[in-house]
């Protein structure tokens, strides 16, 4: 182990986080393989070893002979203030090699508020963080996961986006590096050649003009890049890599269990949603499989906890079956299997039951809206019969404390639907009262609301956010209205959710605000220990440019989008026309009634949509 | 509950950071790794039953960590070092594994070797004056506490010193240090600041701890 990281290490906090050399952690010598690449998560330790994907793809490019991909992470500001203070560079956690000597370094970008980090950690690297400042082929700096699908807050740092799924795309991206390499290749070279594989959007060789009201004119593509990049997807799950063998780590993680992946896209089409939009189409894992990588994985690495996981786990078709499955081994072995993401049917709840064990941990249901009206306009297709049936359901089984979770700021709300939250926690009160068998244990109901940011490849990417006045007004009309003993009412702060917005839906402008607060020592802004809203309006004024243009602006029909060059296989027009059933209070079947024509199947040769 | 099986292992390099509760959860994941099943506790989540008598803190090294456990079946007691040592994190290496024979409260003292680092060579007289310092009829500290209510308590290091010898290199200085293991016992920590405290011009750059081995009341090794 390096000597100043020795030094360094008794005097922070969970030092575990910083070593590597976890059971499982891939170990390569480092003259015998031809590309290293930085597989980085712009977030704690804890954080990022529980993300499915980092697991993914370490993976998948570790199986490659020729590759080594090691882990890092973001420090935390002690382990940071050391690292500066000792001259020790960002390092990768297998080797614990400087990670500016490596090929590439590749971010996985899961949430806005991370972006600070991402230049945080470029620098505890000692590289430039815009791309036009590194001109030689190593390092490449790559970005990924969710927030990739509006790369331009992020476009002047990172020299390749990967769109969507990235199983196959990194692994062409890899052989297009060692080629390069091999032959000396020039960077910009390399980057042509980069845009030409589908997935991969190369920001700087797009040019976008503005109109002088802000807006964006034209995306215009050069030197032979696409004018679209389409997202990948694996096309057949069944086949697609799944970590059976995964880094087990030493020291206590957010979600420290087994976590089998049952499908990938969701059928449902909540308009709020970009996770249901931008994964489509449904493709699923088959039971047997999933059981078969459940039992290994949970023998490989000696978890006695595993989790399904997917958007909506009881949209599985076979989700009875993985479960009998599962339990045959699970049950003997005394390993437990927890079903989050669960809808609020009885089905469902039977199921809890089962795997419960007596065990009664809290129930959480998300309506996102308090009347049915809305729930309606945000396609959330869930009745509030059926959630009170589930309630009354557990409720009846010894349940004693539910969690509802509520969007504020929702297009087309209006004071009814806000206070229709708190009659439907009301309601499940009521529920409580009728059907417990142990009345004077009481029940908690916990009502979490949270302020909607409008996100990209939406229904709604053409909203404007609600006022942080305006928020805060309705929280309080909530929470006046918000009665009873038994009830509590807890809601999320707005300036996170304004940045979030922001971010969201920002252009290539917004870099520079990024860039602006993280000099002024923005870092970890998920986390309320370092979060300053201060400093990020100071960052706007200083930049020129407003939150509220990019936030609470509503969007025309027909304006460019700075996203625009991004396709998801979701069609515009079909987002659109979603919006417009919105205002009309109009439900949309989900995909397994009905094929709407999103235009997802098309993503892939013979594609077909879920419905029956 | 009894354990009556013991694990002698080696913790040292990147597995020097694993802290007391995260080494528990690391044993316990490498006996199902391994197939080795051992003694479970009950109740709703019933797990691996291990138990470290003598926990080390974190960032010291070890060549002599025990842990203790009851096999059931699935491995003899001479396959598990083996068996273990293919599914453990990098630093961690089971040495052997035996039937326990002494209680833990025999369990009385520990041989530490504490290595102070000095980056521009060991200050001229710093040996002799940390000699003197352990020479001591008494040397009285104050040591955190979480019962009292200053928070501080004061110990009187000399009587939970059994045995040390002070060698002195060219850029550090060992100590080879027998002390008190439990009831009370001593981390060596506080020796080091009773130096920076009373000797100031010995105060090392950098402090290195490493166990050597567990004795009893005889000096004898604790197995």
């Amino acid at each position: 182990m390096n000597r100043s990281l020795e030094r360094i290490l008794p005097r922070v906090q969970k030092p575990a986080r910083y070593t590597g050399g976890e059971y499982n952690a891939v170990v390569k010598d480092r003259r015998k393989v031809e590309v290293r690449y930085a597989l980085c998560f712009p977030d704690t330790y804890e954080i990022g070893m529980s993300n499915l994907g980092v697991r993914i793809l370490y993976g998948v490019m570790n199986n490659l002979p020729w590759c080594w991909c090691e882990r890092v992470f973001a420090p935390w500001g002690d382990m940071e203030e050391e690292m500066r203070a000792e001259g020790l560079p960002l390092y990768g956690l297998e080797s614990g090699d400087s990670i500016a000597d490596f090929d590439l370094i590749g971010f996985s970008l899961g949430y806005e508020m991370a972006y600070t980090n991402v230049l945080n950690m470029l620098d505890l690297a000692g590289l430039p963080v815009r791309a036009e400042e590194r001109h030689e082929l190593s390092p490449i700096i790559v970005a990924g996961g969710t927030c990739a699908f509006n790369p331009e807050p992020l476009a002047p740092f990172v020299d390749i986006f990967s769109l969507g799924e990235g199983e196959d795309v990194s692994v062409e991206l890899l052989e297009l590096y060692r080629k390069a390499k091999g032959e000396g290749w020039e960077k910009e070279e390399f980057l042509q050649a980069a845009a030409q594989i589908p997935g991969l959007y190369v920001p700087s060789l797009y040019d976008i003009s503005y109109h002088e009201d802000g807006t964006v004119a034209a995306i215009t593509p050069r030197d032979g890049a696409p004018e679209v990049v389409t997202k990948r997807i694996v096309q057949d799950f069944n086949k697609s890599y799944f970590p059976v063998k995964t880094i087990v780590p030493s020291t206590e993680i957010t979600q420290d269990k087994v976590t089998l992946e049952v499908f990938r896209g969701c059928i449902r089409g909540c308009r709020f949603c970009q996770a249901g939009y931008a994964y489509r189409p449904v493709r699923s894992r088959d039971p047997e499989l999933l059981v078969k990588y459940g039992i290994e994985a949970c023998k490989d690495s000696g978890y006695q906890e595993m989790t399904l996981s997917s958007l909506s786990t009881s949209d599985y078709r076979h989700l009875l079956k993985l479960c009998d499955g599962l339990l045959e081994w699970c049950e003997p072995e005394k390993v437990s299997l927890a079903l989050p993401s669960l809808r609020a049917d009885n089905f469902s709840m039977n199921l809890m039951h089962r795997l419960q064990h007596g065990k009664k941990s809290g129930l959480t249901f998300a309506p996102e809206a308090g009347t049915q009206r809305l729930r309606d306009a945000i396609n959330k297709n869930v009745t509030e019969e059926e959630i009170l049936q589930s309630c009354r359901t557990a409720f009846s089984g010894g349940w004693s404390s539910v969690k509802l979770y509520f969007m504020l700021g929702l297009p087309t709300e209006t004071d009814e639907d806000v206070l229709g939250i708190a009659d439907l926690a009301e309601k499940v009160y009521q529920a409580w009262r009728e059907t417990t068998p142990e009345p004077r244990r009481g029940v908690r109901i916990t009502v979490s609301t949270s302020f909607f940011v409008p996100k990209p490849h939406t229904a709604f990417q053409w909203e404007g956010q609600i006022s942080m006045e305006e928020y805060q007004r309705r929280v309080k009309l909530l929470r006046d209205n918000m009665r009873g003993r038994s009830i509590s009412y807890n809601w999320h702060d707005p300036d996170t959710s304004v940045l979030e917005a922001v971010f969201a839906r920002g252009d290539r402008r917004v870099a520079d605000v990024i860039e602006e607060a993280w000099r002024n020592g923005a870092k970890f802004d998920s986390w309320s220990e370092y979060f300053d809203f201060q400093r990020w309006q100071d960052a706007f004024a200083s930049c020129g440019l407003s939150m509220d243009f990019y936030a609470a602006r509503r969007r025309d029909k027909d304006e460019i989008l700075p996203w625009d060059m991004i396709s998801t296989g979701v069609r515009k027009a079909f987002l659109w026309r979603e919006r417009e059933q919105c205002y009309q209070n109009k439900i949309t079947p989900d995909c397994r009634k009905q094929c709407t024509g999103c235009g997802a199947d098309k993503l892939y040769p013979g594609g077909e949509c879920d419905a029956e | 509950m009894r354990n009556s099986n013991r694990l002698r292992f080696t913790k040292a390099g990147r597995a020097k950071y694993i802290s007391h509760l995260d080494l528990m959860r690391t044993f316990q994941r490498a006996f199902l790794r391994a197939g080795i099943e051992i003694t479970h506790t009950e109740g709703f989540n019933p797990h691996a039953f291990v138990s470290i008598p003598l926990p080390l803190s974190v960032g010291f090294s070890s060549q002599c960590e025990v842990l203790e456990f009851e096999l059931r079946r699935g491995a003899e007691l001479s396959e598990v070092p083996g068996r273990m040592n293919a599914v453990l994190p990098e630093g961690i290496t089971v040495q052997k594994c035996y039937e326990a024979v002494k209680p833990v409260k025999a369990l009385t003292y520990v041989n530490y070797i504490v290595t102070l680092e000095y980056e521009n060579g060991a200050p001229f007289g710093a040996e002799t004056a940390i000699r003197d310092l352990l020479s001591r009829e008494s040397l009285v500290v104050l040591k955190k506490s979480k019962k009292a209510k200053s928070g501080q308590v004061e110990v009187d290091l000399i009587p939970l010193i059994a045995k040390f010898t002070v060698e002195g290199r060219r850029d550090t200085i060992a100590l080879d240090l027998i002390i008190r293991a439990q009831n009370p016992g001593l981390n060596p920590e506080l020796i080091v600041s009773a130096i920076r405290e009373h000797c100031p011009e010995a105060s090392p750059d950098y402090v290195a701890f490493h166990r050597k081995d567990v004795l009893d009341a005889q000096f004898q090794p604790w197995e």
